[in-house]
């Protein structure tokens, strides 16, 4: 190894890595956005479905169901999209290789997720034990809301996983300053289930 | 003051400091090239929309229902 620098400067397996790295980072973001964009559709054929289903019924939401909670799925967004803002501020931080901060706002982002999560499984538990709404059982409100806010909630269950593997990852030395592409994702995956949580909270309880 | 006024405060204090620190966020980042910049651009324009969008529906001016009957 020592001859290797000694003639080429540098160790040639770290230049190789480091090389292909850099080829093949814009290809990993695209697959990465590519992906991103199957979601988007996913959820919007979806969300599609619900407006259809919606504009054909007598009336929204049918007799018998009361309107959700705005206040508390209020304060739920915000804990989602605070959570964006610290994962925002987590890579920004790992950018400028301040590792503590790093940690401190991937953890923030982490227990925000957990936090989200927590709040709707409140909000699944009340409606379905007090206000008997059920996801086959209360027509095509319960199905489309269960539906979607489900999948949503699936989503940011894995984006909690995920960030947390990041965090150990990055803990152990997978990342670098210069190579920190997981840590990319992860912010992209993150910031696109708060987009989505924008448009999910603005159908099922604004409009 | 009871748990629904406190629901109330925390949507509005914490969409405004979200929709403050995304909107300060996007602007430090304005100016930097590169696809993953304009995403995270846009995203976090929708992160301030939300956050905005949030207030609006903690102070009562969006989804308040009460007032207008069940439809």
């Amino acid at each position: 190894m020592a001859v290797a620098n000694l003639l080429y400067g540098h160790e040639p397996g770290v230049e190789h890595v480091d090389q292909l790295y850099a080829e093949t980072r814009d290809l990993r973001l695209q697959g990465f956005l590519l992906f991103l964009i199957s979601d988007c559709v996913l959820f919007s054929s979806f969300i599609f479905a619900y407006f259809y289903m919606r504009n054909s019924g007598q009336g929204w939401p049918p007799p018998g169901i009361h309107r959700l909670d705005v206040a508390f799925a209020a304060v739920n967004s915000v804990i989602l999209f605070g959570s964006g803002a610290t994962m925002h501020y987590a890579l920004e931080n790992w950018k400028h290789g301040h590792f503590n901060r790093y940690a401190m706002f991937m953890i923030a982002t982490i227990i925000l997720g957990a936090c989200f999560l927590g709040g709707q499984a409140y909000e699944y538990t009340n409606l379905i034990y007090n206000e008997h709404v059920t996801w086959a059982g209360s027509g095509i409100f319960g199905a489309s809301f269960f539906t979607l806010t489900g999948m949503h909630g699936f989503h940011v269950s894995v984006g909690v996983i995920y960030l947390f593997i990041l965090l150990l990852q990055s803990v152990h030395g997978v990342y670098t300053k210069h190579k920190y592409f997981g840590l990319t994702a992860g912010t992209l995956y993150w910031h696109f289930v708060d987009v989505i949580w924008v448009v999910l909270f603005s159908i099922f309880y604004l409009i | 003051m009871n748990a629904v006024m406190i629901e109330h405060i925390v949507a509005i204090v914490g969409g405004i400091i979200v929709a403050v620190v995304s909107a300060v966020a996007l602007k430090n980042d304005w100016k930097t090239p590169g696809m993953e910049n304009q995403v995270f651009k846009l995203m976090l324009a929708l992160l301030c929309l939300g956050a905005i969008i949030a207030i609006l529906a903690g102070a009562g001016v969006l989804g308040n229902f009460h007032q207008g009957g069940n439809a």
